[in-house]
């Protein structure tokens, strides 16, 4: 309850600074709607040459968008402000020596203690694309709730691969993956089925992109299925457990970058 | 003949100094590749019997590696922390060092991604007419030159607002779509392709890749007007820019 409350406030400041510098708001609308634009002309241009892609037809492919980038807004707004270049910000310029000293568990304040609100733009316009996929044929209800499940748990594992990511950096404090992770997390926006088969099963057991998006969209289109939900939740636990082990194994190691 | 002593002054000076960051590099390489590789993918999954699909995305991920710009990094911070007042202070063109550091990051991302670009055609079989890869050279280098105006152009709106990241990778989000990387040019709608001929973004990407995979015809007449219009308009926004910047720091 104290980690929500300390959230809210957070959340409350930034959207507050945020707002004050206008000219940012109107460019980063501008830059969320030309960014969504250009990922659903990239797949509508796909549809007039072909009826489906991979097994999904077109409005299967906006659902797949629309999910994946309101799981992208909601990354951008609580946990890249966070943990985005943190083998500099946090360890080589001591920011964790702040966060080790305050009275709150220091995973929580290293990784989801800033907010950045403009970016729940994305989270709205990628609402908007999930209902412009939706509009000619409604899920079922259990559709809907297993798809909120699996899109808690898939923002559960972006959470933790993003904590995994910058653990790495209380071994290797040069190694920055942050241009990596990014870049991997585009494969997200396709369904596996799209890719050659050693992409896949690495998108969806090694770095599980499925998740983030694949996966939440087939249970909404086509129903839950019980084995999926179940390997959904327990992957979001497994990762969590590792990010948390990997946190403080690595503070073990972490002596301090300021005096 | 200075400039371009100092020009390889600066390459080589640039080119020691990113050895050391060649882990960085290679994420760089990633960043670099996907958005091809995702293309890839994609087209062959649509015309899965027709081999030219790899054979030009294979060429597109070899020429984005080759022209790949970062100024919107590498320059626009300088003005951000009032570094660039060193660059304006020595007696010879800021654009130097600009170009120096392009050209070194470049040659870093070739050699490094080099090998993912030979194992991608070798899992795919990919196979290329050596006579039009070569004949590909020119088209290359001018992609090479209109991509960087085209970055540096837009890393120079950094005199004027803070947000250059969003303003480049607007210029991005354009490059993809009508450059030939969401998907080849002539696989777009006619307005678009149409469109997308005019404009410069096709030249940047999508014909060199073309020509190199033994397709295209298109001239590069088209490519040199384009270059002849970036350098001026490059050339009047940094008049203007250069004049309304005020150094950070004592």
């Amino acid at each position: 309850m104290k980690l929500l409350r300390l959230v809210g406030v957070g959340f409350s400041m930034a959207l507050r600074r945020s707002v004050a510098f206008r000219i940012n708001l109107v460019f980063d609308v501008l830059l969320a709607f030309t960014g969504l634009g250009t990922a659903v002309a990239a797949v509508l241009i796909v549809f007039t040459r072909a009826d489906s892609l991979a097994g999904w037809s077109k409005a299967e492919f906006l659902v797949l968008i629309g999910t994946y980038q309101l799981i992208t807004g909601l990354r951008g707004t609580f946990i890249d402000p966070n943990l985005s270049w943190f083998p500099e910000t946090g360890i080589r310029n001591g920011k964790l020596d702040g966060h080790l000293l305050q009275p709150a568990s220091s995973l929580f304040l290293a990784s989801l203690s800033l907010s950045s609100p403009l970016a729940l733009i994305q989270f709205v316009l990628g609402l908007g694309v999930l209902g412009w996929g939706i509009a000619g044929q409604l899920p079922s209800v259990a559709g809907v709730l297993s798809w909120l499940v699996l899109v808690i748990a898939g923002l559960v594992v972006t959470w933790a691969l993003s904590v995994l990511l910058a653990c790495l950096a209380f071994w290797a404090p040069k190694l920055q993956l942050d241009v990596f992770f990014h870049s991997a997390w585009q494969l997200g926006s396709y369904p596996t089925d799209v890719f050659a088969r050693p992409i896949r099963v690495i998108l969806t057991y090694v770095f599980p992109m499925a998740l983030i998006a694949s996966v939440p969209s087939a249970a909404l289109l086509r129903g839950p299925q019980t084995g999926v939900l179940v390997g959904g939740v327990l992957a979001a636990a497994g990762a969590a457990a590792l990010a948390g082990l990997a946190w403080r194994r690595g503070l073990r190691r972490y002596t301090g970058a300021t005096s | 003949m200075r400039t371009a002593v100092l020009l390889g002054f600066r390459l080589r000076q640039e080119v020691l100094e990113w050895s050391g960051a060649w882990w960085f590099l290679l994420t760089l390489v990633v960043q670099a590749v996907v958005a091809p590789l995702i293309g890839l993918f994609v087209w062959s999954a649509v015309y899965p019997d027709d081999p030219s699909i790899a054979r030009y995305y294979v060429a597109v991920i070899l020429v984005t590696l080759m022209t790949e710009s970062f100024e919107q990094h590498t320059f626009s911070e300088r003005i951000y922390d009032g570094t660039l007042s060193h660059e304006l202070l020595r007696p010879q063109p800021v654009v130097i060092g600009v170009i120096g550091m392009n050209l070194a990051i470049r040659a870093w991302l070739t050699l490094l991604g080099a090998p993912i670009v030979l194992l991608t055609g070798i899992a795919l079989q990919v196979g290329f007419d050596w006579t039009a890869v070569l004949r590909s050279t020119p088209y290359v280098m001018l992609a090479a030159i209109l991509v960087f105006l085209w970055t540096f152009l837009l890393a120079l709106t950094a005199f004027w607002t803070d947000r250059v990241h969003a303003v480049v990778g607007f210029g991005s989000q354009l490059t993809f779509l009508l450059g030939g990387t969401a998907a080849p040019i002539a696989l777009l709608p006619d307005t678009w392709r149409r469109v997308a001929e005019v404009l410069p973004f096709y030249g940047m990407n999508g014909l060199p890749a073309e020509i190199a995979a033994g397709k295209g015809s298109g001239s590069m007449g088209y490519q040199l007007i384009w270059v002849v219009v970036l350098v001026v308009v490059v050339t009047v926004v940094w008049r203007i820019g250069v004049r309304r910047y005020t150094a950070v720091g004592s």
